[in-house]
């Protein structure tokens, strides 16, 4: 106090203003401990019921058990992953197919070949895709694209079917693999390209013989986040895909064993996210098995993106590191 | 990885030439994939569309009827104010030559390869030819003045019905006379005070506001059990709503205009919204009550303040007269198809679709209990995301540093958000069932549980657009403010946010884009499949949009399949097209205005 | 290029006219620095400058690119605070009182300092609201509207706005917006007035009329002012110091002095444009 007689008063503002100052500090510090509170509390909820299933059921049981059958009236109660992980594997792979190609060579086109004006264009329509309401894809596959097939193609295919919902999965993640994998193109340099021009090589062999692989990092980062994706996707397995938790017939020919696509692909299963919904339609007052599972299921989905996600991260940092 | 080269005898000079045909097909390949999901998921909606609006029944006499009373004024409206003799000779090429096009291509795949389902060629140019035309010349149609105007008062029109009918829904749950309360003892008087202060030079007051509306409200909060007598619903939102909307359209006008005209522009619309809200009913207009006051007063001042707006700078004015086209058109329509006695198609989405509930039957199944749950859910999620969205952006953005323990808390905080946005929304589905459901016994399906969840499942996206906004706001302007001296929140409040605000907006109605949509979430919370009542408390149990859409899906008639449903998905799609085309339109305008 | 063309008569007969006005010997000390060194990260950006500046007077800070001229500008103010990487040793003393005190709060500081950056940054709010800015930040209760007059007066910009006082600063032209953002600094009466080479973005034109108003600005302000142009330093300055790469202070004394009979060979070689 008796300095600031003769210097300016430069002290620390008045406790009003402090305190404001504070408040405003420690309100926007609470809005981004919900965040960190969110990844805790999932994490929390999902270990706390799966544990408790995983007291009833051996984790062994869970993972290696071939049958699903958490409805105790009928027959015995049983908690077996794989035949939802076949599931979700046909799903996933066969959206795979769709949704990597197409995204790939999207990415490509819009990052080499498309004018200003084009990418202008495809760009937001493409962005659609991943827009449209889940529950709107999966009637899309059960009322429109199931009775074209059976139409057409498979006769024999069944009204609900996983060949239908992994088509609309898959059509569903083309944006996600297309953007990324366009970012990390067009981060590419451009003197690479002109490097290749000068060497006499086409636009072609420029695309994919230089600017491909100069992005293969971030390529590769998509595909894993698109297939993560198409994991947790639930809405239109559920409506397009049935519910019948059901293991493949193991077929033999030439003394390999093999399971026929057409046998997962064209006839109704279940992936995780199916068995979760289902439960949850029937019960959830809690304390009974199925409730539980739900929650051992949730945590499996939630450890598997999860570590696709970091693995994701982890490559796409190499790229973005590399220019 | 050598070229292709060809043997280079062709050329004379001797530098041959290198193939180009794997480079060629190799485009056009993936030009192929760049569309192939585009044009599938527009088949798709041709399909949903035709069946939403029953359009397999329509007769060629009623399409031509409505192309020419609707369609052909509207293209002539766009492509007047587009003016380009160009456009016009193209558009209407495009419109012959695609006609003569479709007609032949169609039948000659009927004729030769195979039965096309429920579409005749004149569906086939309807979707292929017209729709796409009209788009197109409607985008260009809207940069011209003309257009500019008649989309503009529209658009108000429009956007303004829908504004006040989500608001009147939102009085369903939120207690009007709670409000009424509040808004007397909280706000008015808050609202007095920062204007006593802003306008007589006294600061002290300006302050004051806020805690004045606190304590107004909390007496409010206090008050709404002890009295029991209460204005009508029709007043209270008349005080509560019309007039203070009005009073701010005034103010708009007078800011810019005269005396006069601010009162004209605020007064008329609430004299309008009074009249028929009040006494409606009494002179039999057929229609009446607070809702009707409410969606006036919402459409009307804006539209008032626009019009007024387009009379001053008196250009384009005749792009006024777009909503009386279209309005007459379809009067016009309407009149020839009955003279007539042109077969109609009857659509499964129509007034009656919007305002009724459920029903086992068809025909008279409605979506007005789950419309009502999805506005009451969006409007929380809206506020709540919002709110956390902003808050951790700022705090990302504005109030952390890069290096140090708070860097590393920073770095881990962004990683864990990146992480969130890629949960599956299944697993929060969880999150809600376990945490706010029966953990804090929110209750199943109830809104509370159901805009919890969601409002975390989009947190992520709205906090990464959110940051963006704010890091487009130039370093320079932050640093201009620090240099004066301000605290780090009275930069982020009076120069940040202000920057940002479009951004922010846009960020956060995309994302509650998604959070309409969402369904997996809702059934794991236990949100009903279906209602047959609209709710009227936040802890009943709630049905949405896309859950009544997944529980028809599974019926086995084929009218819900085909037809319910498709209604249902319709009406979906267009709320999160009319919610998309906003953000876009802000974006758009912001990027403009700097 | 006009580095090179730095004839010596024309520089001489400016430094005359410039030290005309306020010739008056010896000053209060507005700011002072005391063996102050600024380092970013490993690296030194300041090595040990030590001066006075007077008060009412307009002191020019020259020098190469990377002097750290500017560093030592942004000391003042403390706007350093905001690098995370920048870390400031020793004193640098404001009315007598160190700035990097601990109980010093560097927004109280700044209320007390305005500062105008390189390229002209008003903010995107009406001309009024961009003068008023500093008022509303501090709490002002006194007329506004006469202040933001006064302030825009003072910042020779009044007659060209006062009839858009409510249009967007960002319409203005650059050379305008400048004298805005001086307008802005000036407005809550500060003490002092750091300028970061004010005219390096602007035309011609527009920066002779803001060197016009920095000379009628040391009337009632301390001005410390950094410049590329040594023409510039030469004409509108009292006092100037020469920092050369290193961040060191090379020579600092009368303008009239350092221009036409350096102590210092390196200074002679820089402003004759040998280097730098």
């Amino acid at each position: 106090m008796t300095e600031s007689t003769e210097s300016p008063d430069l002290q620390r503002q008045s406790g009003l203003t402090r305190l404001k100052e504070g408040t405003y500090g420690g309100l926007f510090a609470a809005c981004a401990a919900v965040t960190l509170l969110t990844t805790v509390a999932i994490f929390a909820t999902l270990l706390y019921d799966a544990v408790v299933f995983f007291s009833e059921v051996p984790v062994i049981e869970f993972l290696t058990s071939t049958s699903w059958s958490p409805n105790p009236r009928g027959g015995g109660q049983s908690f077996g992953i794989v035949p939802l992980v076949i599931g979700t594997i046909t799903v996933t792979i066969t959206a795979a197919f769709i949704a990597l190609p197409v995204g790939t060579l999207t990415a490509i086109y819009l990052s080499e070949y498309a004018t200003p004006n084009a990418r202008s264009i495809l760009k937001p329509l493409l962005e659609i895709l991943a827009g449209i309401p889940t529950v709107v894809y999966g009637y899309f596959a059960l009322v429109y694209i199931t009775p074209a097939l059976k139409a057409t193609l498979f006769p024999e295919m069944s009204t609900f079917n996983a060949l239908s919902a992994a088509l609309m999965v898959g059509i569903m993640t083309i944006p996600m693999v297309s953007s990324i994998s366009e970012d990390a193109m067009s981060a590419v340099p451009d003197d690479l390209r002109q490097a290749g021009y000068g060497l006499g090589a086409t636009k072609f062999e420029v695309s994919t013989g230089i600017v491909v692989p100069a992005s293969i990092s971030g390529i590769a980062s998509s595909y894993i986040l698109a297939v993560s994706r198409a994991i947790g996707e639930t809405m239109i397995v559920v409506v397009a895909m049935g519910a019948q938790a059901r293991m493949p017939a193991v077929q033999e020919a030439f003394g390999v064993p093999f399971i026929n696509p057409a046998d997962v692909l064209l006839e109704s299963g279940m992936t995780i996210t199916v068995a979760m919904v289902q439960i949850a339609n029937g019960d959830l007052t809690g304390g009974t098995i199925p409730y539980d599972s739900m929650f051992a299921l949730g945590l499996t989905l939630f450890v598997v993106t999860l570590v696709m996600n970091v693995l994701s991260d982890i490559i796409a940092q190499r790229y973005r590191e590399e220019y | 990885m050598a070229t292709d080269t060809d043997t280079g005898t062709a050329s004379a000079e001797g530098f041959g030439e290198v193939s180009r045909v794997r480079g060629i097909i190799f485009e056009y390949l993936s030009l192929g994939a760049s569309v192939l999901g585009i044009f599938a998921l527009a088949v798709l909606l041709v399909y949903v569309t035709i069946d939403a609006f029953d359009l397999t029944n329509a007769s060629p006499e009623w399409l031509l009827t409505y192309f020419l009373t609707l369609v052909v004024p509207f293209l002539a409206f766009c492509l007047y104010s587009a003016n380009d003799r160009e456009l016009t000779r193209r558009a209407a090429g495009v419109l012959g030559g695609g006609l003569v096009a479709v007609a032949v291509v169609f039948t000659a795949i009927e004729a030769f390869v195979t039965q096309i389902p429920r579409l005749s060629w004149q569906l086939a140019y309807l979707f292929v030819v017209v729709f796409p035309l009209t788009g197109y010349v409607t985008y260009v149609g809207s940069s011209g003045r003309v257009g500019g105007v008649g989309f503009g008062l529209v658009g108000r029109l429009i956007g303004g019905t829908a504004i006040g009918l989500a608001l009147a829904v939102l009085f369903l749950v939120f207690d009007a006379r709670l409000w009424f309360l509040a808004y007397t003892l909280g706000i008015v008087p808050a609202l007095a005070s920062y204007a006593y202060g802003r306008f007589r030079e006294r600061p002290g007051a300006s302050t004051a506001a806020v805690p004045v509306g606190i304590v107004g409200v909390l007496v409010a909060v206090f008050l709404r059990p002890v009295i029991d007598t209460y204005p009508t619903t029709a007043f209270i939102y008349l005080w509560t709503l019309a007039i203070p909307i009005a009073a701010a359209g005034a103010l708009v006008v007078g800011a810019r205009g005269s005396r006069t005209e601010a009162i004209a522009a605020g007064g008329v619309p609430l004299a309008l919204a009074t009249v028929v809200g009040l006494f409606g009913g009494i002179l039999g207009l057929g229609v009446g009550g607070p809702n009707a006051l409410l969606v006036i007063a919402v459409a009307g001042v804006p539209t008032a303040v626009y019009l007024q707006r387009v009379f001053d700078a008196g250009d384009g004015v005749i792009g006024l007269g777009l909503p009386v086209l279209l309005v007459v058109g379809a009067l016009v329509g309407a009149l020839v198809v009955e003279a007539f006695g042109f077969p109609a198609p009857d659509p499964w989405i129509d007034g009656s679709f919007i305002t009724e509930a459920p029903s086992r039957t068809p025909a008279d199944a409605g979506l007005y209990p789950a419309i009502v749950g999805s506005v009451i859910i969006i409007a929380m999620v809206a506020v709540l995301s919002f709110l956390l969205g902003v808050g951790t952006s700022v705090f990302l953005e504005e109030y952390t540093a890069n290096s140090g323990i708070v860097g590393a808390l920073t770095r881990l905080l962004q990683i864990n958000i990146a992480n969130l946005a890629a949960i599956p929304s299944v697993v929060y589905g969880l999150l809600g069932l376990g945490l706010f459901a029966n953990l804090l016994g929110l209750g199943y399906g109830t809104a509370v549980t159901v805009s919890l969840t969601l409002s975390l499942l989009i947190l992520p996206i709205t906090i990464i657009s959110a940051q963006e906004a704010i890091r487009s706001v130039p370093d320079d302007l932050r640093r201009g403010s620090d240099a004066m001296g301000a605290t780090r929140w009275q930069t982020t409040k009076n120069v940040v946010l202000p920057e940002a605000f479009p951004g922010i907006l846009t960020g956060t109605i995309l994302a509650l884009g998604r959070a309409i949509g969402e369904t997996a979430p809702l059934i794991m919370v236990g949100a009903a499949t279906t209602v047959f009542s609209a709710p009227n408390s936040l802890f009943d149990k709630y049905s949405a949009m896309p859950m009544q859409i997944y529980a028809w899906a599974g019926f086995p008639q084929a009218d819900f399949r085909y037809g319910v449903v498709a209604a249902g998905v319709i009406t979906l799609l267009i709320i999160l097209v009319g919610m998309n085309g906003t953000a876009i339109l802000l974006r758009n305008r912001a990027e403009r205005g700097t | 290029m006009s580095n090179t063309e730095s004839s010596d008569s024309l520089i001489t007969t400016d430094v005359e006219t410039g030290s005309d006005e306020h010739a008056v010997a010896p000053d209060r000390t507005a700011v002072a620095a005391r063996d102050l060194n600024v380092y970013y990260g490993d690296e030194q950006a300041i090595d040990d400058v030590s001066m006075e500046i007077p008060e009412n007077r307009v002191t020019a800070l020259i020098g190469p690119s990377g002097c750290g001229k500017s560093t030592f500008l942004r000391c003042i103010n403390r706007m350093n605070d905001m690098i995370d990487i920048c870390r400031v040793e020793g004193d640098v003393e404001f009315g007598g009182k160190n700035v990097y005190d601990a109980d010093v709060d560097p927004v109280a500081l700044r209320r007390k300092i305005g500062m105008v950056f390189q390229k002209p940054n008003p903010f995107p709010k009406s001309i009024r609201d961009n003068v008023a800015y500093g008022l509303k930040i501090q709490g002002f209760d006194g007329d506004v509207d006469a202040r933001v007059k006064e302030s825009l007066k003072g910042a020779a910009l009044w007659d060209e706005v006062k009839d858009q006082l409510d249009s967007s600063g960002l319409e203005l032209s650059g050379g305008q917006q400048q004298r805005l953002c001086i307008a802005r600094a000036i407005a809550p009466d500060p003490e002092v007035i750091l300028m970061d080479e004010p005219t390096s973005a602007l035309d011609p034109v527009a920066a002779s009329k803001i060197e016009d108003l920095i000379d009628d600005l040391a009337e009632e302000y301390t001005v410390i002012i950094v410049t590329h142009n040594m023409q510039q330093a030469a004409r509108i300055s009292d006092r100037t110091a020469v920092f050369l790469t290193g961040g060191r202070l090379v020579e600092y004394d009368d303008t009239t002095k350092i221009f036409e009979d350096p102590e210092e060979q390196r200074v002679e070689d820089y402003i004759t444009g040998k280097f730098g």
